[in-house]
């Protein structure tokens, strides 16, 4: 019926599915629904079941200790923490001072080895793709974080040594059970505590960091508040422009990094790390106040006060028998073939996590460390815990993104090193690190933590065994996927509005895949995990 | 120059973030002085999609030559041997793997899980987990007893949960530069260069285990002691390197304070973490442990303890570990 000369809007609609996505463990890929060359729906998709949750049925209540570190090999130590708080408030036990100094200290370090690792091993070689190379910055950008570079060898060889320094406090590694109910399992010696501070002292904020010119400078003493702060310490000096965070930070703008991947803008932390005085005896009621990096929740609008009673899993979507809502104490994980689901609509292994914000209804949130220091920002914060308005005010000024999520995710590092040198100091190394509990035959118990920090545990224990064990892991918040009511997880709506440019595939030949390890992909791909924008896509057939 | 290709499984991918913490030799140095190729690992390669797929396709076309697979995690079998529980590229990842290691000079599997099925494979068992070779202690596995890799080798076995990062990268390294000879595997498969010994060799406590001084209790209780007696370790029961090759260079569990949980041998997690079994020593008649070091008869090993406990000399029950 169109006219000659009449605007006739043709809609050029396309389905594209992309595997593996996932950098880590749980393996996504993700569907996209591209019009006109911008992305206007999304589907996560984990394609891959291990069942904890059932395994975990019927074990001994300490089982968790060890099997949840085996969730995930890059948080083992924060699914620790919050499996032992959930035994510990299951068992009414005490915990002395110097174990909850210890706890606080094992999981910062696990995170502050973390930072660099993640953003050298896995995402700033996303950066180098070469569908970046317009940017005038490109070749800096390569010749520092190319995948197997020469420069990237030297910073990993500091920050390698810096996860091993912080690593004195006898805690050896990542899959350790080390915290149990009552404290921890180590004494230190004098020796242990001083190498540990002294190392961390010149090491991981230094080290890694300082040649690359850590967030350190910017955040020091909280005096940084908002955003133009951080473009004035860029300019401030030539070492702060050059330096690895200057560089993100000027490479981002130049590419549009501040642009994409806004996410929900609701968050939700679960809060980390006690006041060791106001935890000594772990309760689901006095959590909340012993926290020294705040839970809370941020509905776009307004913070609210974390109360684990709010949150569902619903699991409509997700390969598991039935559909609905439940809290995690009433959770069940009973899994259906895949090729089964599919025909009821279900496309994924996670499920998806809701909050009941109150007068609001049941929400997908983001979690992870945007979310952390969002909820940092919120005032009226007690003595003892964290309150830097920093990113929150960024989120404000220009909303978030990928690049706003990195920044918080760096922000984290140098914050966390002056804690850890502070409990560090407070350790009495002639009190108790361990209180033997008695071990209860029954009870019920939550909680939730850490660099994944709105990672959760529910565990309810009947005659002296496991009776259920439901775990959320930040992932899961980020990764889930539809609910009952249709409502996207996190990352399904970040990734609506992207650009993509589907390009001509073209294959490198076997001989020059090494010389170009640059894959030809575009638009962005999303770390599993972290939900940050590590590469470009690539297209296939649908 | 060896191709390598690093997949996963039913994995947590603790194995690759123990890898990416090597430093003698670093992941790095293997690519850049050793000459491994790594033509794809999910973390830390650039390529995904449709450009791993063709990958894996060029291989199994003899395109691209496979030196070493490396795999990491469990071969998941499940819903009812379907492997739909784990797919890759719209096809069960088992499937993969099957032909992939058919086309590798050498397998390598690292970690519990792609040895012997490790945490996932732990009663019920609910996606059907399967190690390489081995269902625990089971010959077996997902590729058969009598499989053999091109280059007529049985999977080579790294456990550990994780595998210690040097573990894994001297293997890599011995793979490619030719030095596979000199790497005994022992009957598990596991090079006996690394799994010869005891993960009590080398272990701190070592004096408290000779006179038979438990520690009483964790926290400030292992200022003393040998935690073999109460709190379940299985040091002097497992085979691992753990008190030779520091982890991080620095520490190991029983220096620590924590027993061993015998996580390099295959029946890890012991007793499926039944009720009563967690950190604590099973025993029979009350005192005496039901599992005595490895060779070592029940009635020797009682009559021994008796003897070293009444010899033992005072400050053996004393704290050696002080602040």
């Amino acid at each position: 019926m169109s006219q000659k000369g009449s605007e006739v809007k043709t809609i050029d609609r396309k389905d594209l599915k992309v595997h593996s996505l996932g950098r880590v463990e749980g393996d996504l890929d993700v569907r996209v629904s591209i019009e006109n060359g911008v992305v206007v729906d999304a589907w996560t998709e984990a394609t891959m079941f291990r069942g904890f949750e059932i395994i975990l049925k019927g074990k001994d209540p300490q089982a968790g200790l060890i099997v949840t570190p085996r969730i995930c090999g890059i948080c083992g130590g924060s699914h620790l923490t919050k499996a032992v708080y959930a035994i510990d408030t299951a068992w009414s036990t005490e915990v002395p001072p110097n174990a909850t100094l210890v706890r606080n200290i094992a999981q910062a370090v696990e995170t502050l080895q973390s930072i660099p690792r993640w953003f050298y091993a896995l995402f700033a070689i996303g950066l180098t793709h070469e569908n970046y190379k317009k940017s005038p910055l490109y070749d800096e950008v390569v010749k520092r974080w190319a995948p197997y570079g020469h420069e990237l060898r030297n910073r990993r060889h500091r920050i390698g040594q810096a996860g091993r320094d912080l690593r004195h406090l006898r805690r050896p590694v990542a899959t350790s059970s080390f915290m149990v109910p009552g404290g921890v399992m180590c004494a230190p010696t004098l020796s242990d505590a001083s190498r540990a501070r002294s190392p961390s002292s010149s090491t991981t904020a230094n080290t890694g960091w300082r040649k690359s010119g850590s967030a350190v400078r910017w955040s020091a003493g909280w005096r940084t508040r908002r955003g133009r702060d951080v473009l004035n310490w860029l300019e401030e000096k030539p070492e702060h422009r050059d330096s690895d965070l200057g560089l993100f930070i000027r490479y981002s703008l130049d590419l549009g990094l501040d642009q994409y991947g806004r996410g929900p803008g609701r968050f939700l932390a679960t809060g980390s790390f006690f006041e060791p005085d106001l935890y000594r005896y772990p309760t689901i009621e006095g959590r909340n106040r012993a926290l020294i990096a705040r839970s809370g929740v941020y509905d776009g609008e307004n913070f609210h006060d974390f109360d684990q009673a709010r949150v569902r899993e619903d699991h409509t979507h997700s390969f598991f028998r039935g559909g609905g809502a439940f809290h995690p104490f009433e959770g069940v994980t009973d899994p259906i073939d895949p090729e089964e689901g599919a025909k009821e609509g279900k496309y994924t292994w996670a499920k998806a996590p809701r909050y009941d914000v109150p007068g609001v209804g049941e929400l997908a949130l983001e979690a992870g460390p945007l979310a952390r220091q969002v909820i940092a920002g919120r005032p009226g914060a007690e003595a003892h815990q964290d309150y830097d308005p920093l990113i929150y005010n960024i989120v404000k000024e220009i909303g978030p993104s990928v690049m706003v999520r990195v920044l918080a995710r760096m922000h984290e590092a140098p914050k966390y090193y002056l804690r850890v040198k502070e409990w560090l100091r407070r350790i009495d190394l002639n009190d108790k690190f361990y209180i033997k509990p008695k071990e209860l035959r029954k009870g019920a118990a939550s909680d939730r933590r850490k660099p994944p920090r709105a990672l959760s545990d529910w565990i309810v224990i009947k005659d002296g065994k496991i009776e259920n064990y439901q775990v959320i892991t930040p992932t899961a918040w980020n990764i889930g996927p539809r609910d009952r009511h249709d409502q996207r997880g996190p990352i399904e709506t970040a990734m609506i509005g992207t650009p993509i440019e589907i390009p001509k595939i073209r294959w490198s030949s076997p001989a020059s895949r090494r010389a170009r390890l640059v894959p030809r992909l575009h638009g962005p791909r999303y770390d599993a995990k972290t939900k940050q924008e590590i590469a470009k896509y690539e297209v296939t057939k649908f | 120059m060896a191709n390598l290709l690093w997949m996963h499984g039913g994995a947590c991918n603790g194995n690759t973030q123990s890898f990416l913490n090597a430093d003698e030799p670093s992941v790095i140095d293997l690519v850049r002085d050793f000459g491994i190729n790594i033509l794809y690992h999910h973390s830390i390669s650039m390529e995904f999609g449709e450009q791993v797929h063709r990958l894996v396709h060029q291989i199994l076309n003899d395109e691209i030559p496979l030196d070493i697979f490396v795999f990491e995690g469990t071969v998941i079998q499940g819903p009812n041997g379907t492997g739909r529980y784990d797919m890759f590229h719209d096809r069960p990842k088992k499937d993969w793997i099957w032909e992939l290691a058919h086309k590798a000079q050498f397998v390598v599997a690292i970690g519990d899980c792609a040895c012997w099925g490790g945490i996932p494979a732990t009663k019920p068992n609910p996606s059907e987990s399967v190690g390489l070779q081995y269902l625990k202690g089971e010959h077996g596995g997902f590729l058969g007893k009598n499989f053999r890799s091109k280059a007529g080798l049985p999977v080579i076995n790294i456990p550990g949960c994780p595998a210690h990062p040097d573990w894994v990268t001297q293997i890599l390294v011995a793979v490619a530069t030719g030095r596979l000879e000199d790497v005994q595997l022992d009957e598990l498969q596991r090079p006996q260069t690394f799994f010869k010994t005891f993960t009590q060799t080398g272990c701190t406590r070592v004096q408290y285990f000779e006179w038979k001084e438990p520690v009483e209790e964790f926290g400030q209780g292992t200022r003393k002691g040998c935690l073999f007696y109460e709190q379940g370790c299985r040091g002097p029961l497992t085979h691992s390197p753990c008190n030779r090759i520091l982890w991080n260079r620095q520490s190991s569990k029983t220096r620590s304070g924590m027993p061993c949980i015998g996580c390099t041998e295959p029946q890890f997690p012991f007793f499926d973490l039944a009720p009563g079994t967690v950190f604590k020593t099973q025993k029979v008649l009350g005192s005496i442990p039901k599992e005595v070091p490895q060779g070592v008869d029940a009635l020797s090993y009682s009559i021994s303890a008796a003897v070293s406990r009444a010899a033992a000399p005072k400050w053996a029950k004393e704290e050696m570990f002080v602040p």
